[in-house]
Protein backbone atom coordinates (compact mmCIF):
# COMPACT_ATOMS: atom_id res chain seq x y z
CA UNK A 1 0.00 0.00 0.00
CA UNK A 2 1.13 3.52 0.31
CA UNK A 3 2.00 3.96 3.85
CA UNK A 4 4.97 2.57 5.56
CA UNK A 5 5.13 2.06 9.20
CA UNK A 6 8.08 1.04 11.23
CA UNK A 7 8.48 0.13 14.83
CA UNK A 8 9.29 2.81 17.31
CA UNK A 9 12.97 3.46 16.75
CA UNK A 10 15.24 2.43 13.98
CA UNK A 11 18.58 3.42 12.76
CA UNK A 12 20.00 2.86 9.34
CA UNK A 13 23.64 3.32 8.62
CA UNK A 14 25.53 2.76 5.44
CA UNK A 15 27.45 -0.47 5.23
CA UNK A 16 26.37 -4.10 5.53
CA UNK A 17 26.25 -6.29 8.63
CA UNK A 18 28.12 -9.59 8.65
CA UNK A 19 26.66 -12.83 7.26
CA UNK A 20 25.55 -14.22 10.62
CA UNK A 21 23.82 -10.98 11.56
CA UNK A 22 22.06 -11.02 8.17
CA UNK A 23 20.95 -14.60 8.72
CA UNK A 24 19.63 -13.75 12.17
CA UNK A 25 17.76 -10.79 10.73
CA UNK A 26 16.23 -12.98 8.03
CA UNK A 27 15.02 -15.55 10.55
CA UNK A 28 13.53 -12.84 12.76
CA UNK A 29 11.73 -11.27 9.80
CA UNK A 30 10.20 -14.52 8.65
CA UNK A 31 9.03 -15.45 12.13
CA UNK A 32 7.49 -12.05 12.78
CA UNK A 33 5.76 -11.90 9.40
CA UNK A 34 4.10 -15.31 9.34
CA UNK A 35 0.71 -13.73 8.86
CA UNK A 36 1.88 -11.75 5.87
CA UNK A 37 3.19 -14.97 4.33
CA UNK A 38 -0.16 -16.60 5.00
CA UNK A 39 -2.06 -13.75 3.34
CA UNK A 40 0.26 -13.81 0.36
CA UNK A 41 -0.23 -17.54 -0.03
CA UNK A 42 -4.01 -17.29 0.09
CA UNK A 43 -3.93 -14.34 -2.33
CA UNK A 44 -1.85 -16.46 -4.67
CA UNK A 45 -4.32 -19.34 -4.38
CA UNK A 46 -7.21 -17.08 -5.16
CA UNK A 47 -5.52 -15.64 -8.22
CA UNK A 48 -4.51 -18.93 -9.73
CA UNK A 49 -7.05 -20.00 -12.25
CA UNK A 50 -9.41 -17.17 -11.42
CA UNK A 51 -9.48 -16.17 -15.08
CA UNK A 52 -9.85 -19.65 -16.60
CA UNK A 53 -13.08 -21.54 -17.10
CA UNK A 54 -11.93 -24.66 -15.30
CA UNK A 55 -10.20 -22.69 -12.54
CA UNK A 56 -8.54 -24.78 -9.87
CA UNK A 57 -9.43 -27.92 -11.78
CA UNK A 58 -6.30 -27.21 -13.79
CA UNK A 59 -4.19 -28.19 -10.80
CA UNK A 60 -5.56 -31.67 -11.21
CA UNK A 61 -5.66 -31.78 -15.00
CA UNK A 62 -2.18 -30.33 -15.62
CA UNK A 63 -0.08 -33.20 -14.26
CA UNK A 64 -2.44 -35.78 -15.79
CA UNK A 65 -2.18 -34.27 -19.27
CA UNK A 66 1.58 -33.95 -18.91
CA UNK A 67 1.74 -37.61 -17.99
CA UNK A 68 -0.29 -38.56 -21.06
CA UNK A 69 2.14 -36.63 -23.28
CA UNK A 70 5.18 -38.38 -21.82
CA UNK A 71 3.58 -41.81 -21.89
CA UNK A 72 2.80 -41.40 -25.60
CA UNK A 73 6.24 -39.95 -26.28
CA UNK A 74 8.18 -42.66 -24.45
CA UNK A 75 6.05 -45.46 -25.84
CA UNK A 76 6.86 -44.31 -29.36
CA UNK A 77 10.64 -43.84 -28.99
CA UNK A 78 11.32 -46.76 -26.72
CA UNK A 79 9.38 -50.01 -26.75
CA UNK A 80 11.15 -51.17 -23.59
CA UNK A 81 10.02 -49.38 -20.46
CA UNK A 82 8.91 -50.12 -16.93
CA UNK A 83 5.63 -51.83 -16.13
CA UNK A 84 2.79 -49.52 -15.14
CA UNK A 85 4.71 -46.73 -16.81
CA UNK A 86 2.03 -44.03 -16.27
CA UNK A 87 2.47 -44.35 -12.52
CA UNK A 88 6.24 -44.58 -12.85
CA UNK A 89 6.36 -41.25 -14.62
CA UNK A 90 3.62 -39.57 -12.63
CA UNK A 91 5.70 -40.05 -9.47
CA UNK A 92 8.29 -37.73 -11.06
CA UNK A 93 5.96 -35.30 -12.85
CA UNK A 94 4.15 -34.31 -9.68
CA UNK A 95 7.16 -33.09 -7.67
CA UNK A 96 8.78 -31.60 -10.76
CA UNK A 97 5.71 -29.59 -11.61
CA UNK A 98 5.90 -28.13 -8.12
CA UNK A 99 9.59 -27.32 -8.43
CA UNK A 100 9.34 -25.81 -11.89
CA UNK A 101 6.51 -23.53 -10.81
CA UNK A 102 8.54 -22.52 -7.77
CA UNK A 103 11.34 -21.51 -10.12
CA UNK A 104 9.03 -19.70 -12.54
CA UNK A 105 7.15 -17.82 -9.80
CA UNK A 106 10.20 -17.40 -7.57
CA UNK A 107 12.25 -15.64 -10.23
CA UNK A 108 9.68 -12.85 -10.54
CA UNK A 109 8.45 -12.83 -6.94
CA UNK A 110 10.43 -9.73 -5.94
CA UNK A 111 10.42 -7.98 -9.32
CA UNK A 112 6.63 -8.25 -9.55
CA UNK A 113 6.19 -6.32 -6.31
CA UNK A 114 8.31 -3.40 -7.53
CA UNK A 115 5.57 -0.88 -6.80
CA UNK A 116 5.23 -2.04 -3.24
CA UNK A 117 8.95 -2.28 -2.61
CA UNK A 118 9.47 1.32 -3.64
CA UNK A 119 6.76 2.47 -1.25
CA UNK A 120 6.85 0.39 1.91
CA UNK A 121 9.59 -0.90 4.10
CA UNK A 122 8.84 -4.59 4.62
CA UNK A 123 11.01 -7.70 4.68
CA UNK A 124 11.20 -8.76 1.05
CA UNK A 125 12.30 -12.24 2.06
CA UNK A 126 8.67 -13.20 2.66
CA UNK A 127 7.99 -12.99 -1.09
CA UNK A 128 9.94 -16.05 -2.32
CA UNK A 129 8.86 -17.99 0.77
CA UNK A 130 5.21 -17.24 0.05
CA UNK A 131 5.60 -18.34 -3.57
CA UNK A 132 7.19 -21.63 -2.58
CA UNK A 133 4.49 -22.27 -0.01
CA UNK A 134 1.67 -21.45 -2.42
CA UNK A 135 3.09 -23.98 -4.84
CA UNK A 136 3.30 -26.53 -2.04
CA UNK A 137 -0.47 -26.23 -1.81
CA UNK A 138 -0.59 -26.84 -5.56
CA UNK A 139 1.45 -29.98 -5.01
CA UNK A 140 -1.11 -31.04 -2.40
CA UNK A 141 -3.83 -30.71 -5.02
CA UNK A 142 -1.75 -32.86 -7.34
CA UNK A 143 -2.11 -35.73 -4.87
CA UNK A 144 -5.78 -35.95 -5.87
CA UNK A 145 -5.07 -37.17 -9.42
CA UNK A 146 -2.29 -39.34 -8.00
CA UNK A 147 -4.79 -41.18 -5.82
CA UNK A 148 -7.15 -41.39 -8.79
CA UNK A 149 -4.40 -42.85 -10.93
CA UNK A 150 -3.46 -45.36 -8.23
CA UNK A 151 -6.95 -46.84 -8.45
CA UNK A 152 -5.88 -48.20 -11.85
CA UNK A 153 -2.86 -49.87 -10.26
CA UNK A 154 -4.38 -51.18 -7.01
CA UNK A 155 -1.54 -53.65 -6.39
CA UNK A 156 0.83 -50.70 -5.89
CA UNK A 157 -1.20 -49.00 -3.17
CA UNK A 158 0.65 -49.25 0.16
CA UNK A 159 1.09 -47.57 3.52
CA UNK A 160 4.39 -46.20 2.23
CA UNK A 161 2.40 -43.47 0.50
CA UNK A 162 2.36 -41.81 3.92
CA UNK A 163 6.04 -40.99 3.35
CA UNK A 164 5.08 -38.43 0.70
CA UNK A 165 4.78 -35.51 3.17
CA UNK A 166 8.24 -36.28 4.56
CA UNK A 167 9.82 -36.31 1.11
CA UNK A 168 7.84 -33.19 0.19
CA UNK A 169 9.24 -31.42 3.25
CA UNK A 170 12.80 -32.04 2.07
CA UNK A 171 11.84 -30.75 -1.36
CA UNK A 172 10.18 -27.71 0.24
CA UNK A 173 13.40 -26.71 2.00
CA UNK A 174 15.40 -27.16 -1.19
CA UNK A 175 12.80 -25.13 -3.13
CA UNK A 176 12.93 -22.24 -0.67
CA UNK A 177 16.67 -21.93 -1.19
CA UNK A 178 16.17 -21.89 -4.97
CA UNK A 179 13.35 -19.35 -4.88
CA UNK A 180 15.21 -16.99 -2.54
CA UNK A 181 18.36 -17.02 -4.58
CA UNK A 182 16.59 -16.55 -7.92
CA UNK A 183 14.27 -13.83 -6.61
CA UNK A 184 17.19 -11.72 -5.39
CA UNK A 185 19.44 -12.31 -8.37
CA UNK A 186 16.71 -11.56 -10.90
CA UNK A 187 16.41 -7.99 -9.65
CA UNK A 188 19.87 -7.27 -11.01
CA UNK A 189 19.92 -9.71 -13.87
CA UNK A 190 16.53 -9.88 -15.52
CA UNK A 191 17.59 -12.45 -18.08
CA UNK A 192 17.54 -15.03 -15.32
CA UNK A 193 13.93 -16.00 -16.03
CA UNK A 194 14.75 -16.96 -19.62
CA UNK A 195 17.89 -18.82 -18.63
CA UNK A 196 16.20 -20.65 -15.77
CA UNK A 197 13.49 -21.96 -18.11
CA UNK A 198 16.02 -23.67 -20.34
CA UNK A 199 18.14 -24.97 -17.49
CA UNK A 200 15.03 -26.47 -15.95
CA UNK A 201 14.19 -28.38 -19.08
CA UNK A 202 17.72 -29.72 -19.30
CA UNK A 203 17.66 -30.67 -15.63
CA UNK A 204 14.40 -32.58 -16.07
CA UNK A 205 15.76 -34.72 -18.87
CA UNK A 206 19.09 -35.31 -17.11
CA UNK A 207 17.33 -36.36 -13.92
CA UNK A 208 15.96 -39.88 -13.62
CA UNK A 209 12.50 -38.70 -14.57
CA UNK A 210 11.61 -40.67 -17.67
CA UNK A 211 14.07 -43.41 -16.78
CA UNK A 212 15.51 -44.88 -13.60
CA UNK A 213 19.06 -44.43 -12.33
CA UNK A 214 19.98 -48.08 -12.83
CA UNK A 215 19.25 -47.77 -16.55
CA UNK A 216 22.23 -45.43 -16.80
CA UNK A 217 24.57 -48.27 -15.89
CA UNK A 218 23.59 -50.08 -19.05
CA UNK A 219 24.83 -47.24 -21.25
CA UNK A 220 28.45 -48.05 -22.12
CA UNK A 221 29.44 -44.37 -22.38
CA UNK A 222 28.50 -43.88 -18.74
CA UNK A 223 29.76 -47.26 -17.59
CA UNK A 224 33.29 -46.24 -18.58
CA UNK A 225 32.98 -42.94 -16.74
CA UNK A 226 31.97 -43.60 -13.14
CA UNK A 227 32.00 -39.88 -12.33
CA UNK A 228 28.97 -39.36 -14.52
CA UNK A 229 27.09 -41.99 -12.57
CA UNK A 230 28.24 -40.38 -9.29
CA UNK A 231 27.11 -36.97 -10.52
CA UNK A 232 23.77 -38.37 -11.63
CA UNK A 233 23.22 -39.87 -8.20
CA UNK A 234 24.20 -36.67 -6.37
CA UNK A 235 21.55 -34.70 -8.29
CA UNK A 236 19.00 -33.57 -5.68
CA UNK A 237 16.23 -34.59 -8.01
CA UNK A 238 17.69 -38.06 -8.43
CA UNK A 239 17.32 -38.43 -4.67
CA UNK A 240 13.83 -36.91 -4.65
CA UNK A 241 12.46 -38.73 -7.71
CA UNK A 242 13.85 -42.02 -6.43
CA UNK A 243 12.30 -41.43 -3.01
CA UNK A 244 8.87 -40.49 -4.42
CA UNK A 245 9.02 -43.38 -6.83
CA UNK A 246 9.98 -45.87 -4.15
CA UNK A 247 6.93 -45.05 -2.05
CA UNK A 248 4.45 -44.52 -4.88
CA UNK A 249 5.51 -46.96 -7.58
CA UNK A 250 7.89 -49.38 -5.97
CA UNK A 251 11.55 -50.03 -6.57
CA UNK A 252 12.49 -47.75 -9.52
CA UNK A 253 14.06 -50.62 -11.43
CA UNK A 254 10.59 -52.13 -11.54
CA UNK A 255 11.58 -55.23 -9.60
CA UNK A 256 10.20 -54.60 -6.15
CA UNK A 257 7.02 -53.40 -4.45
CA UNK A 258 6.73 -49.96 -2.76
CA UNK A 259 9.00 -49.55 0.24
CA UNK A 260 10.32 -46.90 2.60
CA UNK A 261 12.65 -44.37 0.94
CA UNK A 262 16.39 -44.27 1.55
CA UNK A 263 16.45 -42.15 4.70
CA UNK A 264 20.21 -41.59 4.64
CA UNK A 265 19.98 -39.94 1.23
CA UNK A 266 16.98 -37.85 2.24
CA UNK A 267 18.68 -36.65 5.42
CA UNK A 268 21.82 -35.76 3.50
CA UNK A 269 19.72 -33.77 1.03
CA UNK A 270 17.86 -32.09 3.88
CA UNK A 271 21.11 -31.09 5.55
CA UNK A 272 22.48 -29.77 2.28
CA UNK A 273 19.24 -27.86 1.63
CA UNK A 274 19.31 -26.25 5.07
CA UNK A 275 22.82 -24.99 4.35
CA UNK A 276 21.63 -23.72 0.96
CA UNK A 277 18.69 -21.90 2.56
CA UNK A 278 21.07 -20.19 4.99
CA UNK A 279 23.37 -19.18 2.13
CA UNK A 280 20.46 -17.99 -0.01
CA UNK A 281 19.06 -15.97 2.90
CA UNK A 282 22.43 -14.28 3.41
CA UNK A 283 22.73 -13.47 -0.29
CA UNK A 284 19.15 -12.20 -0.32
CA UNK A 285 19.64 -9.98 2.72
CA UNK A 286 22.91 -8.73 1.27
CA UNK A 287 21.22 -7.62 -1.96
CA UNK A 288 17.94 -6.46 -0.39
CA UNK A 289 18.96 -2.86 0.44
CA UNK A 290 19.49 -2.22 -3.27
CA UNK A 291 16.12 -3.57 -4.42
CA UNK A 292 14.34 -0.23 -4.07
CA UNK A 293 17.05 1.53 -6.03
CA UNK A 294 17.10 -0.84 -8.96
CA UNK A 295 13.40 -1.69 -9.31
CA UNK B 1 -0.43 1.10 18.39
CA UNK B 2 -2.50 4.22 18.20
CA UNK B 3 -1.01 4.93 21.56
CA UNK B 4 -1.38 8.50 22.61
CA UNK B 5 1.80 10.13 23.54
CA UNK B 6 2.27 12.79 26.08
CA UNK B 7 2.94 16.10 24.36
CA UNK B 8 6.48 16.39 23.13
CA UNK B 9 8.71 18.23 25.55
CA UNK B 10 10.07 21.57 24.41
CA UNK B 11 12.58 21.37 21.61
CA UNK B 12 16.19 21.24 22.54
CA UNK B 13 18.94 21.25 19.97
CA UNK B 14 20.39 17.76 19.39
CA UNK B 15 18.24 16.39 22.18
CA UNK B 16 16.68 12.95 22.44
CA UNK B 17 13.35 14.46 21.41
CA UNK B 18 14.39 14.64 17.79
CA UNK B 19 12.08 12.58 15.62
CA UNK B 20 14.51 12.32 12.74
CA UNK B 21 18.24 12.79 12.72
CA UNK B 22 19.92 12.21 9.40
CA UNK B 23 23.53 13.12 9.09
CA UNK B 24 25.72 13.30 6.03
CA UNK B 25 23.18 11.25 4.14
CA UNK B 26 24.18 9.97 0.74
CA UNK B 27 22.39 7.64 -1.65
CA UNK B 28 24.24 6.39 -4.66
CA UNK B 29 22.59 4.73 -7.63
CA UNK B 30 24.44 2.26 -9.75
CA UNK B 31 23.15 2.70 -13.26
CA UNK B 32 24.62 -0.53 -14.53
CA UNK B 33 21.74 -2.40 -12.94
CA UNK B 34 19.00 -0.16 -14.26
CA UNK B 35 18.52 -1.81 -17.59
CA UNK B 36 15.24 -0.20 -18.31
CA UNK B 37 16.67 2.17 -20.86
CA UNK B 38 15.52 1.60 -24.40
CA UNK B 39 17.65 -0.12 -27.00
CA UNK B 40 18.23 3.17 -28.83
CA UNK B 41 19.82 4.71 -25.75
CA UNK B 42 21.93 1.66 -25.07
CA UNK B 43 23.19 1.88 -28.63
CA UNK B 44 23.87 5.60 -28.31
CA UNK B 45 25.82 4.84 -25.19
CA UNK B 46 28.10 2.50 -27.06
CA UNK B 47 28.68 4.98 -29.88
CA UNK B 48 29.19 8.09 -27.76
CA UNK B 49 31.45 8.33 -24.77
CA UNK B 50 30.34 6.35 -21.74
CA UNK B 51 28.56 8.50 -19.18
CA UNK B 52 29.39 7.81 -15.53
CA UNK B 53 27.80 4.61 -14.32
CA UNK B 54 27.13 5.86 -10.80
CA UNK B 55 25.52 8.96 -9.49
CA UNK B 56 24.58 10.37 -6.15
CA UNK B 57 20.85 10.98 -5.82
CA UNK B 58 21.56 12.54 -2.44
CA UNK B 59 24.83 13.66 -0.94
CA UNK B 60 25.91 15.35 2.27
CA UNK B 61 22.36 15.91 3.34
CA UNK B 62 21.69 16.68 6.99
CA UNK B 63 18.13 16.67 8.23
CA UNK B 64 17.12 17.15 11.81
CA UNK B 65 13.49 17.22 12.73
CA UNK B 66 12.15 17.63 16.24
CA UNK B 67 8.79 16.27 17.35
CA UNK B 68 6.20 18.91 16.63
CA UNK B 69 8.00 20.26 13.62
CA UNK B 70 6.87 20.19 10.02
CA UNK B 71 9.49 20.23 7.31
CA UNK B 72 8.79 21.10 3.69
CA UNK B 73 11.05 19.63 1.02
CA UNK B 74 11.01 21.42 -2.33
CA UNK B 75 13.11 21.32 -5.44
CA UNK B 76 12.95 20.61 -9.16
CA UNK B 77 12.22 17.16 -10.56
CA UNK B 78 15.01 14.70 -9.96
CA UNK B 79 16.43 16.68 -7.06
CA UNK B 80 16.31 13.65 -4.75
CA UNK B 81 13.19 14.60 -2.79
CA UNK B 82 11.50 11.22 -3.11
CA UNK B 83 14.78 9.42 -2.46
CA UNK B 84 15.07 11.36 0.78
CA UNK B 85 11.60 10.24 1.83
CA UNK B 86 12.41 6.64 0.91
CA UNK B 87 15.49 6.71 3.10
CA UNK B 88 13.55 8.26 5.99
CA UNK B 89 10.83 5.60 5.59
CA UNK B 90 13.44 2.84 5.82
CA UNK B 91 12.81 1.68 2.25
CA UNK B 92 16.36 2.40 1.20
CA UNK B 93 19.53 2.04 3.13
CA UNK B 94 21.82 5.07 2.77
CA UNK B 95 25.08 4.48 0.93
CA UNK B 96 26.74 7.01 3.18
CA UNK B 97 25.95 8.54 6.54
CA UNK B 98 23.19 7.51 8.88
CA UNK B 99 19.54 8.11 9.61
CA UNK B 100 17.83 7.67 12.92
CA UNK B 101 14.07 7.75 13.27
CA UNK B 102 12.26 7.75 16.59
CA UNK B 103 8.56 7.02 16.38
CA UNK B 104 6.14 5.12 14.19
CA UNK B 105 6.53 6.27 10.62
CA UNK B 106 3.73 6.41 8.12
CA UNK B 107 4.27 7.54 4.58
CA UNK B 108 1.68 8.53 2.05
CA UNK B 109 3.82 7.94 -0.94
CA UNK B 110 2.45 8.01 -4.44
CA UNK B 111 -1.11 6.73 -4.56
CA UNK B 112 -2.07 4.12 -7.09
CA UNK B 113 0.36 1.20 -6.90
CA UNK B 114 0.39 -1.61 -4.41
CA UNK B 115 -3.05 -3.14 -4.70
CA UNK B 116 -3.52 -6.73 -5.67
CA UNK B 117 -5.85 -6.57 -8.65
CA UNK B 118 -7.54 -9.92 -8.10
CA UNK B 119 -8.34 -9.41 -4.42
CA UNK B 120 -11.32 -7.52 -3.06
CA UNK B 121 -10.95 -4.16 -1.37
CA UNK B 122 -11.43 -5.74 2.01
CA UNK B 123 -8.79 -8.40 1.36
CA UNK B 124 -6.44 -5.71 0.14
CA UNK B 125 -6.89 -3.83 3.39
CA UNK B 126 -5.86 -6.94 5.35
CA UNK B 127 -2.95 -7.64 3.03
CA UNK B 128 -1.87 -3.99 3.16
CA UNK B 129 -1.99 -4.04 6.94
CA UNK B 130 0.18 -7.17 6.96
CA UNK B 131 2.68 -5.49 4.64
CA UNK B 132 2.80 -2.49 6.93
CA UNK B 133 3.53 -4.80 9.83
CA UNK B 134 0.32 -3.95 11.64
CA UNK B 135 -1.09 -6.55 13.94
CA UNK B 136 -4.01 -8.32 12.27
CA UNK B 137 -6.31 -7.36 15.13
CA UNK B 138 -5.43 -3.71 14.63
CA UNK B 139 -6.15 -3.89 10.90
CA UNK B 140 -9.51 -5.47 11.59
CA UNK B 141 -10.31 -2.74 14.07
CA UNK B 142 -9.40 -0.06 11.55
CA UNK B 143 -11.40 -1.77 8.79
CA UNK B 144 -14.83 -0.14 9.36
CA UNK B 145 -13.31 3.32 9.43
CA UNK B 146 -11.30 2.69 6.28
CA UNK B 147 -14.30 1.30 4.42
CA UNK B 148 -16.51 4.16 5.49
CA UNK B 149 -14.06 6.89 4.53
CA UNK B 150 -13.27 5.32 1.15
CA UNK B 151 -16.99 5.48 0.40
CA UNK B 152 -17.05 2.95 -2.42
CA UNK B 153 -20.17 1.10 -1.34
CA UNK B 154 -20.62 -2.54 -2.29
CA UNK B 155 -17.43 -2.45 -4.36
CA UNK B 156 -15.45 -3.05 -1.19
CA UNK B 157 -16.09 -6.78 -1.69
CA UNK B 158 -15.37 -6.75 -5.42
CA UNK B 159 -11.90 -7.31 -6.93
CA UNK B 160 -9.81 -4.14 -7.25
CA UNK B 161 -9.61 -4.66 -11.02
CA UNK B 162 -13.26 -3.67 -11.26
CA UNK B 163 -12.59 -0.32 -9.56
CA UNK B 164 -12.38 3.01 -11.32
CA UNK B 165 -9.13 4.87 -10.80
CA UNK B 166 -10.88 7.30 -8.51
CA UNK B 167 -12.18 4.50 -6.30
CA UNK B 168 -8.73 2.99 -6.18
CA UNK B 169 -7.21 6.29 -5.12
CA UNK B 170 -9.89 6.80 -2.48
CA UNK B 171 -9.34 3.36 -0.96
CA UNK B 172 -5.57 3.80 -1.03
CA UNK B 173 -5.77 7.18 0.63
CA UNK B 174 -8.19 5.86 3.21
CA UNK B 175 -5.87 2.98 4.16
CA UNK B 176 -2.79 5.14 4.26
CA UNK B 177 -4.35 7.73 6.53
CA UNK B 178 -6.09 5.26 8.84
CA UNK B 179 -3.01 4.73 10.93
CA UNK B 180 -2.15 7.47 13.34
CA UNK B 181 1.59 7.95 13.00
CA UNK B 182 4.15 9.80 15.07
CA UNK B 183 6.02 10.80 11.96
CA UNK B 184 4.23 11.44 8.70
CA UNK B 185 6.00 11.39 5.34
CA UNK B 186 4.00 12.92 2.50
CA UNK B 187 4.96 12.83 -1.14
CA UNK B 188 2.67 14.74 -3.52
CA UNK B 189 -0.46 13.11 -2.21
CA UNK B 190 -2.90 15.68 -3.30
CA UNK B 191 -2.71 15.33 -7.04
CA UNK B 192 -5.09 12.36 -7.38
CA UNK B 193 -8.83 11.88 -7.30
CA UNK B 194 -11.69 14.05 -8.44
CA UNK B 195 -12.27 17.57 -7.14
CA UNK B 196 -14.65 16.53 -4.36
CA UNK B 197 -12.31 13.89 -3.06
CA UNK B 198 -9.36 16.24 -3.35
CA UNK B 199 -11.10 18.64 -1.02
CA UNK B 200 -12.02 15.85 1.37
CA UNK B 201 -8.51 14.41 1.34
CA UNK B 202 -6.90 17.80 1.73
CA UNK B 203 -8.88 18.32 4.90
CA UNK B 204 -7.75 14.95 6.22
CA UNK B 205 -4.11 15.56 5.37
CA UNK B 206 -4.26 18.88 7.15
CA UNK B 207 -5.71 17.09 10.17
CA UNK B 208 -2.90 14.56 10.04
CA UNK B 209 -0.27 17.23 9.65
CA UNK B 210 -1.71 19.04 12.64
CA UNK B 211 -1.94 15.93 14.84
CA UNK B 212 1.26 14.15 13.79
CA UNK B 213 4.24 14.72 15.96
CA UNK B 214 6.49 15.40 13.01
CA UNK B 215 5.87 15.83 9.30
CA UNK B 216 8.05 15.77 6.22
CA UNK B 217 6.18 17.09 3.21
CA UNK B 218 7.47 16.81 -0.34
CA UNK B 219 5.48 18.98 -2.71
CA UNK B 220 5.50 21.26 -5.71
CA UNK B 221 2.70 23.29 -4.21
CA UNK B 222 4.47 26.24 -2.60
CA UNK B 223 1.36 27.42 -0.77
CA UNK B 224 1.40 24.17 1.21
CA UNK B 225 4.95 24.71 2.31
CA UNK B 226 4.30 28.28 3.38
CA UNK B 227 1.07 27.40 5.12
CA UNK B 228 1.80 24.15 6.93
CA UNK B 229 5.54 23.93 7.39
CA UNK B 230 7.61 25.74 9.96
CA UNK B 231 10.84 24.95 8.17
CA UNK B 232 11.83 24.05 4.64
CA UNK B 233 14.77 22.80 2.66
CA UNK B 234 15.51 23.24 -1.01
CA UNK B 235 17.11 20.24 -2.71
CA UNK B 236 18.84 20.47 -6.05
CA UNK B 237 20.80 17.65 -7.62
CA UNK B 238 20.85 15.78 -4.33
CA UNK B 239 22.27 18.65 -2.30
CA UNK B 240 20.68 20.99 0.18
CA UNK B 241 20.84 24.47 -1.34
CA UNK B 242 19.22 26.32 1.50
CA UNK B 243 17.46 25.52 4.73
CA UNK B 244 15.38 27.93 6.74
CA UNK B 245 11.98 29.56 7.14
CA UNK B 246 9.53 28.42 4.44
CA UNK B 247 9.00 31.85 2.88
CA UNK B 248 12.72 32.36 2.41
CA UNK B 249 13.33 28.91 0.96
CA UNK B 250 10.36 29.16 -1.39
CA UNK B 251 11.58 32.53 -2.63
CA UNK B 252 15.06 31.15 -3.28
CA UNK B 253 13.53 28.22 -5.14
CA UNK B 254 11.35 30.47 -7.33
CA UNK B 255 14.27 32.73 -8.11
CA UNK B 256 16.55 29.87 -9.04
CA UNK B 257 13.82 28.26 -11.18
CA UNK B 258 13.33 31.55 -13.00
CA UNK B 259 17.08 31.94 -13.51
CA UNK B 260 17.37 28.42 -14.86
CA UNK B 261 14.48 29.11 -17.25
CA UNK B 262 16.08 32.28 -18.56
CA UNK B 263 19.37 30.49 -19.04
CA UNK B 264 17.67 27.65 -20.89
CA UNK B 265 15.89 30.09 -23.17
CA UNK B 266 19.09 31.92 -23.89
CA UNK B 267 20.79 28.66 -24.66
CA UNK B 268 17.93 27.66 -26.93
CA UNK B 269 18.12 30.98 -28.79
CA UNK B 270 21.86 30.56 -29.09
CA UNK B 271 21.40 27.11 -30.55
CA UNK B 272 18.76 28.48 -32.92
CA UNK B 273 21.15 31.12 -34.20
CA UNK B 274 24.03 28.74 -34.64
CA UNK B 275 23.25 27.41 -38.11
CA UNK B 276 22.89 30.90 -39.62
CA UNK B 277 26.20 31.98 -38.14
CA UNK B 278 27.83 28.83 -39.38
CA UNK B 279 26.59 29.40 -42.93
Amino acid sequence: MFASRRSAVYREVSGTPGPLALLGEAIGEVLSRRRLIRYLVSADMKKRGSDTVLGNLWWILDPLLQMVVYVIFVTIISPRHQDDYPLFIFAAILPWKWYSSVVADGVVSVVMQAGLIRQIAFPKIVLPIAVTTANLVGFGWGLVPLLGLMLFFPHRISVYLLWIPVIAFVQYVFSIATAMFLAAANVFFRDLGNIAGHLLRLWWFLSPSLFSLDQLENISFIKNRPWIQALAEANPFAVLFTAYRTVIYGSPDGKGPPAAPDLGQLLALLAGSVVLVALAAIVFKRLEPNFAKVL
Amino acid sequence: MLRRRTPAPPRTPAGATDAIVASNLGVQYDLRFNRKRPMREALAKVITRHPPERFWALRHVDVRLAHGESLGVIGPNGAGKSTLLQVLAGIMRPSEGSVEVRGAVSGLLTLGAGFDQELSGRENILLGGAFLGLDDKVTRELMPGIVEYADIGAFIDAPIKTYSSGMRARLGFSIATAVDPDILLLDEVLSTGDATFREKSKARVIDLVRSAKAVVLVTHDMSWVEEYCNRAILLEKGQVIIEGPPAEVVETHLNRTEMARVEREAAARGAGLDPRIAS
